[in-house]
């Protein structure tokens, strides 16, 4: 008899708050609106018109400026006529260089590998769903890239080049590389990335085909 | 005003669609692995053995902590001298060099959020095992800075990236990583999981009960 009590809300349409479960139904928002849970305040819903195709046009820009930002050196040092040259990659061999496998496998993945792996499976999903095709890695996909999206650390990253940058300044010369620009760049790029694409209309897309 | 659990639904924390189980969820025990019908997550009424893992994540931190604060982080050698460095004195270090914007963000990313994150952790743990009823609305904004927040504490981690990886000046001036490094950065993933192991939805569940009569 539990199964009736829903307060009468058809749980077709309703949706429970993910952070305190409460079931409401979230009125149809219009461009740039958010709904909140009527208990606890968690965003429950935002909306963005053409949330995924400006989101694709961001991923592809990000995946460029990634690569440019991985080609050339983020930053100089010069000391005693020796150059040093910093780049993405080069924090991850040094460390395990420096025989700390585990800290370069950390600044492996929190740097590279799921920024990549975030654009190009951004990129993917949205491409599937613009040509209107249905795989079944779509669903895995992007809850992987979901729960990974915390890991990945390009923004911390940038504030610990400055940190170390202004560390060493006072030692040595130190030189802002061409990949910086890029890489500052791709940090706007991806924030906005993050802003724009709205996991609801992913999903829309899975609850489509599912019936 | 009622819950999925109440209503006998399973949300999916993916694709957020409603499920009915099959089974009765009053047999909490004999409950199988479920999936979400439309994207075919595993699917839970409430994160399984939440406190549990939460505890034993939490405990780990605050042990590996006191190595992680003790240890030496990096130590920079400077014509032959080396100097081991520890967070708090890395912080000290900055400070001395009249750089106090960095100092500050340093002692904010790597020594005030750890210790914060931590206790409101343990708080939220407390609480929710004592069935307290007080504020749940902030307790559960509190969760939500907790979640948000952790991954910054990786400043520090990356600086001694950066720094070993740069400062390679042979017999000049090399930096080398310490143990402290791979305590801190442990502590810092460790408690990143434990955030993500919390269920917020146990704040609420004791809510319910008045109304349950």
């Amino acid at each position: 008899m539990i199964h009736y009590e829903t307060g009468g809300l058809d749980y077709r349409t309703a949706r429970a708050c993910h952070e305190c479960d409460l079931l409401q139904y979230i009125p149809i928002l219009r461009n740039r609106e958010v709904a909140r849970c009527q208990r606890c305040k968690a965003l429950l819903k935002k909306r963005h018109v053409e949330s995924l195709d400006r989101s694709q046009a961001l991923a592809v820009t990000g995946l460029i400026l990634f690569a440019v930002a991985n080609m050339f050196p983020l930053i100089s040092l010069k000391a005693l006529g020796v150059s040093q040259h910093g780049t993405l990659l080069s924090a991850t061999l040094a460390l395990f260089d420096a025989e700390m496998p585990f800290l370069g496998i950390l600044m492996l993945f929190t740097t590279i590998l799921f920024p990549l792996f975030s654009l190009c499976g951004t990129i993917y999903i949205l491409t599937s769903i613009r040509i209107n095709h249905y795989s079944h890695w779509i669903a895995p996909m992007f809850r992987f890239l979901r729960s990974t999206d915390t890991w990945g650390m390009l923004e911390i990253f940038l504030l610990a080049l400055i940190v170390a940058a202004v560390k060493l300044v006072d030692i040595t010369e130190v030189k802002v590389g061409v990949s910086l620009y890029a890489f500052s760049l791709l940090i706007g790029t991806l924030t906005t990335l993050n802003l724009t694409l709205n996991p609801e209309d992913v999903c829309d897309h899975l609850r489509k085909h599912a019936k | 005003m009622i819950t999925a659990r109440e209503a006998g639904l399973v949300a999916c924390d993916f694709c957020h669609s409603l499920n009915r189980p099959s089974i009765d969820e009053s047999d909490n025990t004999t409950l199988l692995q479920m999936h979400c019908h439309v994207c075919g997550s595993v699917i839970y009424s409430r994160i399984p053995d939440s406190l549990s893992k939460t505890w034993a994540l939490v405990i780990a931190s605050l042990i590996l902590y006191i190595p992680a604060n003790v240890l030496p982080i990096m130590t920079v050698v400077l014509w032959g001298d080396g100097s081991p460095e520890n967070i708090m004195s890395g912080v000290l270090s900055l400070l001395d060099a009249g750089m106090w914007p960095l100092a500050l963000l340093i002692f904010v990313a790597s020594i005030v959020i750890p210790i914060a994150k931590l206790l409101t952790m343990l708080g939220l743990l407390i609480s929710v095992q004592l069935r307290s009823k007080w504020r749940p609305i902030e307790r559960t904004q509190l969760y939500r800075i907790t979640e948000f927040i952790g991954r910054w504490s990786m400043i520090d981690i990356f600086v001694i990236g950066i720094l070993v990886a740069l400062v390679q000046f042979g017999t000049v001036a090399t930096v080398t990583p310490g143990m402290g490094a791979i305590c801190f950065a442990i502590v810092v993933i460790l408690t990143m999981i434990a955030a993500h192991s919390f269920d917020p939805r146990l704040i609420w569940d004791v809510m319910e009960e008045p109304t349950r009569e």
